[in-house]
Formats: C-alpha cells, sequence, structure tokens
C-alpha cells in the first residue's frame, strides 16, 4: 500500500475547475515531482493535500487514513509537512524561535524544543544564524528556514513547492544535495517544481498537470520526451511564463 | 403612514451626507490602502472652519465652502506629506501595517483633544437666514439646509466621479491605487499623488463638515459621532468603493431615521453597531469592496 | 536595523543582573509604602500599577496575538459591573465577584469576540470598537437585570464603608498599592510564562503568518480562544479594583472608548508584544498625563493629558515604531553586559 495516495480528486472554483478527477500515488520513500505550466492547479492540489481547501470529490489517503478535509494542523500532526511557495518567515521572530514553532507540534517544553530546533538548524545549515532576525534573511536562507521549519515537525511526507525559485545553480545544487539527504533519513517527498534541472535530478517519478488533469506519468525521461508534454508546455494557444 | 415617508425622506438626506463623510475614507482606503482614523477629526475642523468663517465675517457657510475646500485641500495635503508619509515608507514591505493605523489614531486624540481645549465643550449653533427655512412637498416638510446639503453632496459626488475617470489627473489617482508599482515605473510619483489624494479627501471631509454648520451643532467630539457611522458605512459599501459609499450611507440614514420612530436614539445607535458587526462576520468586504487579504 | 536577538542568558541565571535586577526593583516597590505615606502619591503609583495592569492584560490579545483591541474597556466595565451589582444586591464579597466577573468576561471575549478574531488589522480594530460600543449602549439602556438594579447611565454606588477587608475596601491607600503591586506581579508573571512557552510562540507565529502557523500544527482557534479568555479575565478583575477604588462606576466611565485607547496606546508607545513594554508605556504616560493634570488642568484646559497622549504617540510612531523598550533594552543589554564582565573579571 502506498504511503500516500490521491484518487479521483476533484475542485472547482466557480466555474473553473482547478483539479480535475486526479489520481497519484507516492511509496514511502519515494520522490514524486509534480510539473506542468503556470496554471495548471498544481499549487491547488498542495493546498488541497495540506489542509487549506476541501475537495469537491475524490479523497486524499495518508497512511491508510483519508485526510481530505481535514485541518491544516490536524494534517501537521498527522506526519505532512510543507514548504510554501511564498515562502513565510515568522519576521520578527528569530531563526531559533521560527523552528521552535515547529517542534512544539510535538514537544511540551520549551527547553527540550529550543534544543531539538537547534539540531535540526545545524541540519539544514543556519545553526550560526540562530539569533538573527527572520526578516532579515537572503531568499536563499528564508527557504532553509522554510524547510527546517517543517522538518521540525518531524514530517513522513513533505511537500516542496518551487522550493528551487529564485536559487543560483550554487544554491540549487545545495538545495538538491539537502533535499536527498532528507530523503535518505526516510521522508517521502512530494515537489512541484518548474526548475527543470532540480526536479528532473531528484524525482524518481514525475507526474505533468495541465488545466488541472494529469497528461503524463513516469520516470523524467519518459515524460521529457512525451508528445502531449511537449505540447502542453510548448503549445501554440498556451502562453509559458 | 405620512411618519414612515417623512423619516425615509429624512433619512435619505441625512444619509446622502453620511455618504459624502465617507466618500473620504474609502478614497484614503482604496488608493493608499490606509484607514484614516483621524477622519472625524476633520470633519470636525471643516465644521469649525465653517463655522468660525461665520462666525467672525459672516459669510454664508455654503459661500464660505470656497474658503473651506481649499483649506481643508492644504490640510490634508501637509497633513499626509509631513506625517503620514514617513511612516508609511518605513512600512512599505511590511504585513501588516499598524503604523500608519496609530499614527492616524494618535492624530485624532490629538485633534479632537486639541479642539476641545481651543473651543471648549460649548455647543454652537449658526442661526443662517434658512436655518429653520422648510420646503413642503405634499404632506412631507423637507428641511432646507438638509435639502441644500443633498444636493451638495450628489453633486460633488458627481463631481468626483467624473474627475476620477475623466481626468489625467483622476486617471494616475486610480492606477497609483491599482498597482502602485507599475503606476511609478510609469513616471507617476507617487507620493504626490498620495498627498493630492489625500488633500483631495480631507476636502471632501471637511466640506461636509461646513455643510452641517446651518442645522448641526458644532462641539468637539461631534467628528467622532460621524466618524463611527462613516466607517461603518465603509465597511457596508466595501473599502474602496465609492458607489459603495453613498450607498451605504443612504442605508444607514434610514436605519437611524426610522428606527428613531420606534426606538431611543441611543438603541438605533446600538443596532447600526450590531448590523456592523454583523456585517463583519459575514462579508468583510461589504456590498461592492475588495476582497481584502486582512 | 537591529537583526540579532540574544536568547541565550536566561532569566534564571542567578548570577547575571537579569535576574537580581528585577528582584532589586520588586523589592523597592514592596517597600516604598512603608516610607511614603502621602495619600496622593500613593494614589498616583496606584494609579501607574493599575494601567500596567491593564496593559499587561491586553497585551496578551494586543501583543502577542497582534490584534489591535481598541474595546477592551469592555472587559473592565464587564467586571467592575459584575462584581458591583452582585455585593449591591446579594451582599457577595467583591473578591469572589471579582472572580465571577472575571469567568463572565473571559466567556464573553470567547463567543461575542471571537468571531472577530478571523478578521484582520483595522477590521479587527473597527470590530472591537463596535463590539465595546454595542456592550456600552446596552448597559446605558438597561436598568434592571430581573430585581438587580444597575441603573443605566447614573451607574452604581458603592457604600463608603471606611477599613472593611471582607468588602474589599480600605481607608488606607496602601492597601490598594499591595493589592494593585500584587495583581501587576501576577499579570507580568503570565504575560512572561505566555511569552516563553508554547501558547506565546504559537501567537506570535499567527500573528507572522496564519497559514504558515497551521501548516506548523498550530491549533490557532484555540490560541485565540485561550489568549482571549486570559485577557478578558484579567482585563476584568483589573474592573473590580477600580470599582473599589473609586467607589462610584457608569457606563461611559469604566467601559468608554477613550479608556480602551488609552490602554492600547500605551502598550504601543511602551512597545506591544513584549513583556515589559506595557509597564514601561505606563511609566510614561500616567505620569505626563496626571503632572498635567495637576499642573495645567481645570477647567479650562480639560482634556489636555488626551492632547499629550496624542502627540506622543505620533511621536512613538514616527521615531520608534517598535516601542521605546527598544533602545532602552539595548542600552541595558549592553549594561548589564558590561556589569557581568566586571563581575568576571573581579
Amino acid at each position: 500500500m502506498a504511503l500516500f495516495e490521491i484518487k479521483n480528486l476533484t475542485k472547482n472554483f466557480g466555474g473553473l475547475r482547478a483539479v480535475d478527477n486526479l489520481n497519484l500515488f507516492i511509496n514511502e520513500g519515494g520522490i514524486l515531482g509534480l510539473i506542468g505550466p503556470n496554471g495548471a492547479g498544481k499549487t491547488t492540489v498542495f493546498n488541497l493535500v495540506n489542509g487549506f481547501f476541501s475537495p469537491d470529490s475524490g479523497g486524499i489517503l495518508f497512511k491508510g487514513e483519508n485526510i481530505e478535509g481535514s485541518r491544516p494542523d490536524v494534517i501537521c500532526k498527522k506526519g505532512i509537512g510543507r514548504v510554501f511557495q511564498l515562502v513565510k518567515p515568522f519576521g520578527d521572530m528569530t531563526v531559533l524561535d521560527n523552528v521552535v514553532v515547529g517542534v512544539f507540534s510535538r514537544v511540551v517544553s520549551a527547553k527540550e524544543a529550543k534544543k531539538e530546533a537547534r539540531s535540526v538548524l545545524d541540519f539544514v545549515g543556519l545553526l550560526k544564524k540562530k539569533d538573527i532576525l527572520a526578516g532579515s534573511l537572503t531568499i536563499a536562507d528564508r527557504k532553509r528556514l522554510e524547510l527546517a521549519r517543517a522538518l521540525a515537525t518531524e514530517p513522513k511526507l513533505l511537500l516542496l513547492d518551487e522550493l528551487f525559485a529564485g536559487l543560483n545553480p550554487k544554491e540549487t545544487e545545495e538545495a538538491v544535495a539537502l533535499v536527498q539527504k532528507i530523503r535518505d533519513m526516510g521522508v517521502t517527498i512530494f515537489v512541484i517544481e518548474h526548475v527543470m534541472q532540480a526536479v528532473m535530478t531528484l524525482s524518481e517519478r514525475i507526474a505533468v498537470l495541465h488545466h488541472g488533469k494529469k497528461i503524463a506519468e513516469g520516470s523524467p525521461q519518459e515524460v521529457a520526451k512525451d508528445e502531449d508534454v511537449i505540447k502542453a508546455y510548448l503549445g501554440g494557444e498556451y502562453v509559458f511564463a | 403612514m405620512e411618519i414612515v415617508m417623512q423619516a425615509v425622506i429624512s433619512g435619505l438626506l441625512m444619509g446622502a451626507v453620511y455618504g459624502l463623510t465617507a466618500l473620504g475614507l474609502t478614497l484614503i482606503f482604496g488608493i493608499m490602502k490606509v484607514i484614516n482614523w483621524a477622519h472625524g477629526s476633520f470633519i470636525m475642523i471643516g465644521m469649525f472652519a465653517g463655522y468660525w468663517l461665520w462666525a467672525l465675517t459672516g459669510i454664508d457657510p455654503y459661500l464660505g465652502l470656497i474658503i473651506v475646500v481649499p483649506f481643508c485641500f492644504v490640510l490634508g495635503y501637509f497633513v499626509q506629506d509631513i506625517l503620514i508619509k514617513p511612516v508609511f515608507k518605513s512600512e512599505v514591505g511590511v504585513r501588516e501595517p499598524i503604523g500608519v493605523l496609530m499614527l492616524t489614531a494618535g492624530l485624532w486624540i490629538f485633534l479632537d483633544n486639541f479642539a476641545l481645549l481651543l473651543f471648549g465643550a460649548f455647543y454652537r449653533t449658526a442661526r443662517t437666514s434658512y436655518t429653520g427655512l422648510t420646503y413642503r412637498i405634499g404632506e412631507i416638510l423637507v428641511s432646507a439646509p438638509r435639502l441644500y446639503a443633498f444636493l451638495i453632496t450628489i453633486g460633488s459626488a458627481y463631481i468626483l466621479y467624473v474627475f476620477l475617470k475623466k481626468t489625467k489627473l483622476g486617471r494616475a489617482i486610480r492606477a497609483t491605487g491599482q498597482d502602485r508599482d507599475t503606476a511609478s515605473l510609469m513616471g507617476i510619483d507617487i507620493y504626490h499623488i498620495y498627498n493630492i489624494s489625500f488633500g483631495i479627501a480631507i476636502a471632501i471631509t471637511g466640506m461636509v463638515g461646513a455643510l452641517l454648520v446651518p442645522f448641526y451643532y458644532v462641539h468637539p467630539s461631534a467628528g467622532f459621532v460621524f466618524d463611527i457611522r462613516a466607517f461603518i458605512i465603509v465597511v457596508l459599501g466595501g473599502l474602496g468603493s465609492i458607489p459603495g459609499a453613498i450607498l451605504g450611507g443612504l442605508l444607514i440614514g434610514l436605519i437611524e431615521s426610522v428606527g428613531a420612530q420606534y426606538m431611543t436614539a441611543t438603541w438605533t445607535q446600538g443596532i447600526i453597531f450590531g448590523v456592523f458587526l454583523a456585517v463583519l462576520y459575514i462579508r468583510p468586504s461589504g456590498m461592492f469592496g475588495f476582497k481584502q487579504e486582512w | 536595523m537591529k537583526t540579532r536577538r540574544n536568547s541565550d542568558t536566561d532569566i534564571r541565571d542567578f548570577r547575571s543582573p537579569k535576574f537580581y535586577f528585577p528582584l532589586v526593583l520588586v523589592v523597592v516597590l514592596f517597600c516604598i509604602p512603608l516610607v511614603l505615606k502621602d495619600p496622593s502619591w500613593l494614589q498616583f503609583l496606584i494609579l501607574i500599577m493599575f494601567y500596567a495592569y491593564l496593559t499587561c492584560s491586553w497585551n496578551i490579545i494586543g501583543g502577542f496575538a497582534g490584534q489591535l483591541s481598541l474595546g477592551h474597556a469592555a472587559y473592565i466595565g464587564i467586571g467592575a459591573y459584575t462584581s458591583t451589582a452582585l455585593y449591591l444586591h446579594f451582599g457577595l464579597s467583591p473578591w469572589l465577584g471579582m472572580f465571577v466577573g472575571g469567568v463572565f468576561a473571559a466567556l464573553v471575549a470567547v463567543t461575542v469576540g471571537y468571531p472577530c478574531f478571523k478578521l484582520r488589522g483595522a477590521y479587527f480594530a473597527l470590530a472591537s470598537i463596535a463590539f465595546a460600543e454595542v456592550i456600552r449602549v446596552v448597559t446605558e439602556n438597561t436598568y434592571h437585570i430581573g430585581s438587580i438594579e444597575i441603573r443605566g447611565p447614573r451607574g452604581l454606588l458603592l457604600p463608603p464603608l471606611g477599613h472593611s477587608p471582607l468588602a474589599f475596601q480600605f481607608l488606607n491607600k496602601a492597601y490598594y498599592y499591595y493589592i494593585i503591586l500584587i495583581m501587576m506581579l501576577i499579570a507580568l508573571l503570565v504575560t512572561y510564562r505566555i511569552s516563553k512557552t508554547k501558547l506565546g510562540y504559537s501567537l506570535s507565529a499567527i500573528r507572522n503568518s496564519l497559514e504558515a502557523a497551521q501548516s506548523l500544527g498550530v491549533n490557532v482557534a484555540r490560541c485565540r480562544v485561550t489568549a482571549a479568555a486570559t485577557s478578558a479575565f484579567l482585563t476584568a478583575l483589573g474592573g473590580t479594583f477600580y470599582a473599589q477604588l473609586i467607589l462610584y462606576i457608569f457606563p461611559e466611565g469604566v467601559m468608554g472608548i477613550i479608556f480602551s485607547c488609552e490602554i492600547a496606546f500605551i502598550a504601543i508607545i511602551g512597545g506591544r508584544g513584549t513583556v515589559f513594554g506595557p509597564i514601561l508605556g505606563a511609566l510614561i504616560y500616567i505620569p505626563a498625563s496626571e503632572l498635567t493634570r495637576m499642573y495645567l488642568g481645570g477647567g479650562r484646559l480639560l482634556g489636555i493629558h488626551m492632547v499629550i497622549l496624542g502627540i506622543i504617540v505620533m511621536m512613538v510612531m514616527l521615531f520608534q515604531p517598535a516601542g521605546v523598550i527598544k533602545p532602552l533594552r539595548r542600552a541595558y543589554l549592553s549594561f548589564s553586559k558590561r556589569l557581568e564582565k566586571q563581575s568576571q573579571k573581579a
């Protein structure tokens, strides 16, 4: 049984069908990449998994349990963490305190929380900056912080929403290595990405979303050669930003 | 039946004035995304300006508008430039920019109490030649000054609307309100636009104050009473929406006037607050307003 | 711009000045009435601590949760009216009535005030004003609740009993001084504990980014309810104290918007969201207000203390929006660091 499954998931916004009868699965320890042109509905999928939206129909199964429609904080406690596309650091708190918030989802004592937060920061390479206010970090460090915060909740499944956007090549390399390190720790990863180099390197499997529908799925090589995918990205009527 | 009709007419007349007070507020919000807590104080300033002009020089309050309105424009322009702009600039990236909120709140406390200091807590009225004058339409009595205020209100709202839609400056203002960064890329000096917008908003607000002089009492706290209503109207009608402000004003005027027939003034006030809270719970963006992230 | 904050030295480090400084201060505060007997000076200090107490309680919502409440006086009124009405009608000691008022205020905060919590920024502020005004209007129009007298706008008068501890009345101001001192210390303790534990962190997170906080497992509703209830409860206790201090309450006086604004502004001047900011704010505003009232006051210059408040608020917003505590804290930290270095050398 797969760790994570999306079954016939559909979500409408007014007249727009943002997610159309989507079926996906990820096995434990795997990395699934979700790509597609802008507006394809990728972030909506994450919002549905994370609990910010409720689907109109279909189900989301995590560890065999239906989680669709649950509250985001409940879903976090069940073991799903999320990194946002537009990073949301807790600006007027220190880097350490940011991560402490994440640790508090499973720990009660403040002292212990701080200790654990320190080790998570060490893991992502931000320990030296633990006393800096999050609002004054660079974009790469903010992404690291988002990652650290999500990791602090000890997720079994990590949702990475465009983690690599805005990073220069060196930062991208470091980020890919970090994500692989996280996978090696036993965390299953679900990635949304536009930066092809990163998502092709990381993912074992890739699914392609277009107008809310899955139009291709397979290994990175298979998907890259798929005709529908090429048409979706480069086709005439679609503006690829 | 006539009583109700009478109440409706009075309510509509007053409501238009309320709408105008809300107009200044919604304009500032629509363009600058800033809530001006000192709004009521400016109504009060307009009131006193109009009153003292009349008391000291005998100039008719309506005629005096020619002086009061530009005066308020200049006042608004400089308040924005000197006080609000620095705080606003320092908060440009901040998620919940309450600095300007606090500043205008401080300004409100300052202005209202300063007026109290200067003018004392007396209730003054201006008795002009038409203060008690009423017109008769069928069975209904219409108070002349209220009618004039109504007409001037509708006229000004229309002029403002045309100004924003048709003139170059008006378009620049709307552009800045919609997308500040793009507007500045297009060569618009956004802070200058803010100064002007604030000036216009205060000019309108002050004008309302002056319009009230012939039939309303003049007192340092009078602004506050209108202020609360203005906020309620702006929320009802939707922040940033001009027609919303006028319609919201009419609605509030109606509730007040018709309500007064059946219950005490404080209860109608309570009801208005209750309606306000209900709207906030159910539909914070109001009837026409923008869907706010906050 | 300050980008670092030292979180390493803890207040529990006994040798650090961070610990014995406040301790010395507390001891001094306890000793003052032994030396100072003048009732008007005591009243002055009582007022400072009273506002500090109220503002600390407000700070849980206004500072930690980041929701600018301009209607907190509603809870003061609820506390004052509940304990007073219960005392006048049932003879219930205000000491007990105080807690009834607190619980009642907490309930109101959670049921009526709670839906407001979903609102942000200025919307919430507006709603809080409306909320307080509705409560005030209702109180002003209520003359009886059953057989309990409320007397609308005329308010309730407490019979002066002289020295009557069980009825929460004292002739000697020193008693009120100690009571409010203890209350203030409790409020400080509560806010300090909150800031160092999960609730405080969660509230800060919510304040910064609701979605991120939720995704990290923060139960937003529960945090807000807890914060609202705690804040309302503590504030209401202050209302009872106030009623027992001045022995006459009426709607405009205990629930008025001016009262609400004073509390909020004091916190902002001092530094909302910090534990000691409210105290600092009270230390700045109350003396300024009382002194102007004493020396410039009188019928002609009424309202001047509010003029001063307005000016202070504007100045703070223009020059030091995080509150006066920020530069003071910096000075304090560098001073205590210097002391530490010296004691290490010794």
